[in-house]
């Protein structure tokens, strides 16, 4: 088993960046994901750590030995491709045993080997069908186990369930998650979804325009994120441009909403150095608001603005609010199917100080528009 | 009014029927100038040939009644008429080894990598499709020929004069150049359609350059293989201007044969059965490429269903 390092990593095709500094750190047997948008370097920078495209810049080792320039067929690892890139032409036996024959392993114990990895992904007996008789699903179980064979000690894996339903998807992360534990290799995963990042790593690089901007384990990034395009990226936000007005401590401070023109202002969590008067960003999660009748008491480090609702939509688990401040500007609220206030009402939004989190804006601005 | 509803569900019928006929003429309607062509002009000229082999030869020009097997008997039977077949053949397996040989990388290169040069280089291709054989062929006994520019050179560096036309090599010669294009098109879009990723997956899982080559493009190239292969095999051993221009008449083909027979011995029968038998020859070595090739298209018969 290994540990992944990444330093400043560069790539260009033609004029193009695609990956544009990135370094990573991964520990051993850890569960690492790229997270982000698609045509952000997430896969090419997986394909550079694979050895399929080789860096313009940057140094990439595995344990203490330099890969940076080691073709993928000279490098000890499993991936698995969006596709699943399963050879049509080969069996699904063969197809597992192409790894083993490739690095020369005798007859007999290919045989057993195989046959021991189907078991664990739970295919045996299919050995003999052709990858176009197999199901979604069981091809995708098939790519895994073929990159696992070879027991590698870096696993890739690119976005290997994008292609699968829903259900089968839900399914198969906790599968390939377990598995994963199991073996304890060190794996890289590529994903455009955030849900399944949240589920199966351990911790999650969240990729823009070929950098990234935050690493952390995914309540950190759920809870804390540094950038504008990590909190609009990853679930639900309402983003609302701010400024510092005071510092109360130091994960404390107090903003003015120009936006809003509030008379009231809001205090918030912060992290890491903010100055008086700096331009910040207010970030609301619709589930870390409640919704109340306007007389409602407000307890102790609780924001409380006062809101109209606009429309109500009945979700299953969650009713789905927009709220109107008193100038206009439209937010969106999460609460419990339970509580039930009326459109056109007034209501109190109100959300504890720990609730409300300060984000600096990004240098360059090209958060999409959600 | 029992009656009128009758007539009515009658005239109805009718107009139903008539609507299924009018939609079946609609459908027929299209094909049927080529279908008129086909039989005018394929069928029974075939059918024609067909009798025509199977009648007595007179003399020159003059067929007789009656049906007999001796114009078969004379083509299958005959030295010097198996001699011929057998260099058509040999001359067809060779060129179809060379096309594939030469073909191949050509294709692989053209469908593989993002050249700048890659329209140049299909022209380069496709350019012999542009010529008509007989220019191609002339081209080829201006460089050729005994006093030709290779010749000269040749003799020009001190090595004497070497024999390069109006004999096997210099059929050969020509028909890899007339056919090669049709191998390289052939084979172009199967090595197309071998997915980067199935190469990517390969080489992640250990293997070089030339296993994933030999493991996993090549196999899977195997439809355009046999196409271009049984093109390019048909083309030459039905072939007549590159064998007569380039080998004069030192090297006999069967269709140069047939043509003989027709023209100079006006023999129409024992013509028409020779074009025959080598009809027949081809249809045995096609059989025999698919025979052989079925067992490796297995899997790749799966994924292109």
């Amino acid at each position: 088993m290994a540990t992944i390092s990444v330093t400043e990593l560069h790539k260009k095709f033609r004029d193009v960046v695609a990956v544009d500094n990135v370094s990573l750190e991964i520990s051993d047997g850890e569960l690492v994901g790229l997270l982000g948008p698609s045509g952000c370097g997430k896969t090419t920078t997986l394909r550079c750590i694979a050895g399929l495209e080789l860096p313009d810049q940057g140094r990439i080792f595995f344990g203490e030995e330099d890969v940076t320039f080691v073709p993928a067929e000279k490098k000890d690892i499993g991936m698995v491709f969006q596709n699943y890139a399963l050879f049509p032409h080969l069996t699904i036996f063969d197809n597992v045993a192409f790894g083993l024959r490739t690095r020369k392993v005798p007859r007999a114990k290919i045989k057993e080997r195989v046959d021991e990895v189907l078991a664990t992904v739970h295919l045996s007996g299919l050995g003999q069908r052709y990858p176009k008789q197999l199901s979604g699903g069981q091809q995708q179980r098939v790519a895994l186990a073929r990159s696992l064979v070879t027991r590698p000690k870096v696993l890739l894996l690119d976005e290997p369930l994008a292609n699968l339903d829903a259900k089968l998807r839900e399914q198969m992360r906790f599968f390939t998650r377990s598995i994963q534990r199991d073996l304890g290799t060190t794996t890289i995963y590529v994903t455009h979804d955030q849900a399944e990042a949240m589920v199966i790593c351990d911790r999650i690089a969240v990729m823009f325009s070929g950098s990234v901007d935050q690493v952390g384990n995914p309540r950190e990034i759920y809870t804390k994120p540094v950038t504008e395009r990590v909190a609009d990226f990853i679930g639900l936000a309402n983003l609302v441009p701010a400024r510092v007005k005071s510092l109360v401590s130091d994960c404390l401070c107090v903003l003015d909403i120009p936006e809003l023109e509030l008379a009231e202002t809001i205090t918030a969590t912060h992290e890491g150095q903010l100055s008086t008067g700096q331009a910040v960003i207010l970030m609301i999660r619709p589930e870390g608001t409640s919704l109340d009748k306007v007389d409602a008491e407000t307890e102790k480090d609780v924001n409380s603005l006062p809101v109209t609702v606009k429309t109500r939509t009945f979700l299953g688990n969650v009713l789905d609010y927009r709220v109107e401040t008193a100038n206009g500007h439209v937010l969106r609220v999460e609460e419990g199917p339970g509580k039930l206030v009326e459109v056109g009402a007034p209501a109190l939004l109100s959300f504890p100080y720990k609730n409300a989190w300060t984000l600096l804006v990004d240098m360059d601005k090209t958060i999409s528009s959600s | 009014m029992l009656g009128l509803k009758k007539k009515d569900r009658l005239v109805e019928q009718i107009l139903a029927s008539r609507r299924v006929v009018f939609r079946c003429f609609c459908r027929y309607a299209l094909i049927l100038p080529v279908a008129v062509f086909i039989v005018v002009f394929l069928v029974i000229p075939y059918a024609n040939m067909v009798v025509t082999s199977l009648r007595p030869f007179l003399s020159a020009g003059r067929i007789g009644h009656g049906l007999t097997l001796a114009n078969y008997q004379k083509a299958l039977a005959d030295p010097y008429y198996l001699k011929v077949l057998g260099t058509t053949v040999l001359c067809g397996l060779i060129t179809t080894a060379t096309c594939l040989l030469l073909g191949y990388p050509i294709a692989h290169h053209l469908a593989q990598r993002e050249t700048k040069h890659k329209g140049i280089l299909y022209a380069i291709v496709l350019s012999p499709l542009l010529v008509g054989a007989v220019v191609r062929c002339y081209g080829w006994m201006l460089l050729l020929a005994d006093n030709g520019l290779i010749n000269s050179f040749l003799q020009y560096i001190g090595l004497g004069k070497a024999k390069l036309m109006y004999n096997f090599f210099g059929v050969l010669v020509g028909l890899v150049h007339i056919y090669l294009p049709f191998m390289v098109l052939s084979l172009i879009g199967p090595i197309q359609s071998v997915d980067p990723t199935w190469r990517s997956a390969a080489r992640t899982l250990g293997a070089s350059g030339k296993r994933v080559f030999w493991r996993i493009t090549f196999p899977l190239s195997i439809p355009g293989i046999i196409s271009g292969s049984v093109l390019v095999f048909l083309l030459t051993v039905s072939s007549y201007i590159g064998p007569i221009l380039l080998g004069g008449y030192s090297v006999m083909v069967t269709p140069m044969l047939i043509v003989q027979t027709i023209l100079s011995g006006v023999n129409y029968p024992l013509g028409a059965a020779l074009s025959f038998v080598l009809v027949g020859c081809i249809a045995i070595a096609v059989i025999l490429i698919f025979r052989a090739t079925d067992k490796l298209l297995k899997g790749v018969d799966i994924y292109e269903a």
